[in-house]
């Protein structure tokens, strides 16, 4: 039978009619007065709709922009390079005793870079999103990159894990609106680094991060808090910039034995023995006191206490 | 079947009653109620830029908190052209010409290590006071004013607005648009100068983009104000060259201490 166009109308406002979580969610924090019903879940309340932070649609393939930091994110830092970074005696002295060959063990090679570190590497970016297939709203927000785990971002209001639960990579990450800003809250890291020259990052820290969209360039302000390494928080604000033709490639790696080292050998400096920062300093024309990093030289009037120094660093060309 | 057939009907009919109650109001009704007169900038502001905030240098200390060796523009996109002007750097000519200030002129002045200060000028005007060469930029809302041609000055013409939130529209409406949280100034006219203090150029032809957000207060009471810029230069860049920095908030200006331009 053929429909008539009063209908199609109904129908279609029927369709209106599944439970929708911004009205479920603002009707659940409104107690409903005495003598009065529950609220329906079948009504649909375009007022708070449209009123509910939905944010904006971060979905897409990002390229990153080296324009800031490009020697140490593509190529890689130098030994010794902790300048601006936040970090303590413990912090270090773990990089102090760090030798880049440890990368070379079969435990290393195909490790991941940590949700908190990702953004400064020197990879593409994919943004996708998971949409309940009922309510059409975003439950989840993923971002992948070349060498890195599926990240998950849940925006459904689910509590983090117990302490206990296992730590990842990429961490357990939840994400709320603040106006077109996305802040994500991340706990349960695995112990990582803040820099790729063996500065760490211990598996107590937590990561908050905005995501910002400007048009066509993502910004990321990413702030690492660790109770171990740092003394403060360490914040880096990244750019990406749209690009639908590019795809992240696969990346099968694959463990092979790199080096000929006896079985237990961990590659390391002992204690004191390391003058990376002290090369570092005099490669570059700075103060030793500057290139061990800590929180007092990520402020402006670390400046008065070093002088004003031109630098000698000059990094390859391209 | 007919049963269900009828609840189906039922709910659809008050569904649809909902919905046409959401309807927008028809424009005889807005003309009953008076149109409201249009707010400032500064009342819908949808953050508080205003304040003192210091910049962290957690990015490109190399570049920023030292003078950068003559020929170091690692990260900067630029052309040959850019290259074979930043490779002419001479501070003592620039010192002696009274061009101490190129490294301090907007393209550059976000990432010169400092405490900024920003204030409502008007409820129109946002303005922004940095101790670094004790430069002001004056973010304008609205159309700029007709002062037919003036010299390019160090800060350039700024153009404000705030970023809206959704275009509205559609069947069932959608969400009308708002400030969403952003500031964006488009900034032009803009005397030629550095990118970086060690000579990095940009022309008179220079774009500068940026976005302006507040963010926080953190768990420890943080609050961060990220500023996102984006240089144009089809002079001397090959792309556009993105930065973004950032500044703490602090509690006042007691540590405020203005500084003058250094060429080098």
């Amino acid at each position: 039978m053929a429909r008539t166009p009063v209908g199609m109308w109904a129908a279609l406002a029927g369709a209106l009619t599944i439970p929708l979580s911004p009205s479920f969610s603002a009707d659940q924090d409104r107690a409903p007065a005495a003598g009065q019903a529950s609220p329906s879940l079948v009504e649909y309340d375009d007022g708070v709709q449209k009123s509910t932070p939905n944010g904006v649609d971060f979905t897409g393939e990002w390229a990153p922009r080296f324009h800031e930091d490009e020697p140490e994110r593509v190529p890689g830092p130098e030994l010794g390079d902790y300048l601006g970074i936040p970090i303590n005696d413990a912090a270090r002295m773990r990089a102090e005793t760090w030798e880049a060959s440890i990368q070379t063990l079969p435990e290393w090679q195909c490790r991941p870079h940590s949700a908190d570190y990702i953004w400064r590497g020197p990879s593409p970016l994919r943004i996708w999103k998971d949409v309940d297939p009922v309510s059409r709203q975003v439950v989840a927000w993923h971002a992948e990159w070349l060498r890195s785990v599926d990240r998950s971002i849940y925006m459904d209001g689910r509590p983090h894990p117990s302490p206990n639960a296992p730590h990842t990579w990429a961490g357990f990450s939840t994400g709320t609106w603040d106006g077109d800003v996305l802040t994500i809250k991340t706990t349960h890291l695995k112990e990582g680094y803040v820099r790729r020259n063996g500065l760490p990052r211990s598996d107590r820290a937590t990561l908050t991060e905005h995501w910002m969209l400007h048009g066509d360039v993502l910004t990321v302000a990413a702030i690492t808090t660790d109770p171990v390494y740092l003394t403060e928080p360490f914040i880096r604000t990244t750019d990406y910039e749209l690009d639908p033709h590019q795809w992240v490639p696969p990346y099968p790696c694959q463990v092979v034995e790199e080096v000929d080292r006896k079985p237990g050998i961990v590659p390391h400096s002992l204690p004191g023995a390391s003058d990376a920062t002290s090369e570092f300093a005099a490669r570059c024309g700075l103060p030793v006191a500057a290139t061990r990093g800590g929180a007092e030289t990520m402020y402006p009037d670390f400046r008065d206490k070093i002088g004003f120094i031109t630098s000698k660093c000059i990094a390859a060309q391209r | 079947m007919r049963r269900g057939a009828l609840l189906f009907t039922g709910v659809a009919l008050v569904s649809l009653g909902v919905s046409l109650r959401s309807q927008p109001p028809s424009p005889s009704a807005r003309r009953e109620r008076g149109a409201q007169p249009p707010q400032s900038p500064r009342a819908i502001a949808p953050s508080d830029f205003t304040g003192y905030w210091v910049s962290v240098v957690t990015e490109d200390w190399r570049w920023r908190m030292v003078t950068p060796a003559k020929g170091d523009y690692d990260s900067v996109p630029l052309n040959p052209a850019g290259r074979r002007e930043a490779d002419t750097w001479d501070p003592q000519r620039d010192e002696a010409a009274g061009e101490a200030c190129r490294a301090y002129a907007a393209p550059a002045i976000m990432r010169v290590p400092g405490r900024i200060h920003v204030t409502w000028e008007n409820d129109a005007a946002l303005r922004i006071d940095a101790e670094a060469g004790t430069q002001t930029r004056v973010f304008r809302f609205g159309a700029p004013p007709d002062r037919g041609a003036p010299a390019p000055t160090w800060q350039g013409e700024s153009i404000a607005s705030w970023e809206l939130s959704g275009r509205g529209g559609g069947m069932f409406g959608g969400r009308p648009p708002r400030p969403s949280g952003a500031l964006k100034v488009v900034t032009t006219r803009i005397r030629p100068g550095y990118l970086r203090k060690n000579g990095v150029p940009f022309s008179a032809s220079a774009v500068l983009t940026e976005y302006f957000n507040v963010l926080g207060p953190e768990d420890n009471g943080d609050v961060w104000l990220v500023v996102t810029t984006i240089v144009q230069d089809p002079q001397y860049l090959a792309t556009r060259f993105f930065t973004s920095t950032h500044f703490k908030k602090l509690p006042d200006g007691s540590s405020w201490h203005p500084t003058a331009c250094r060429a080098s």
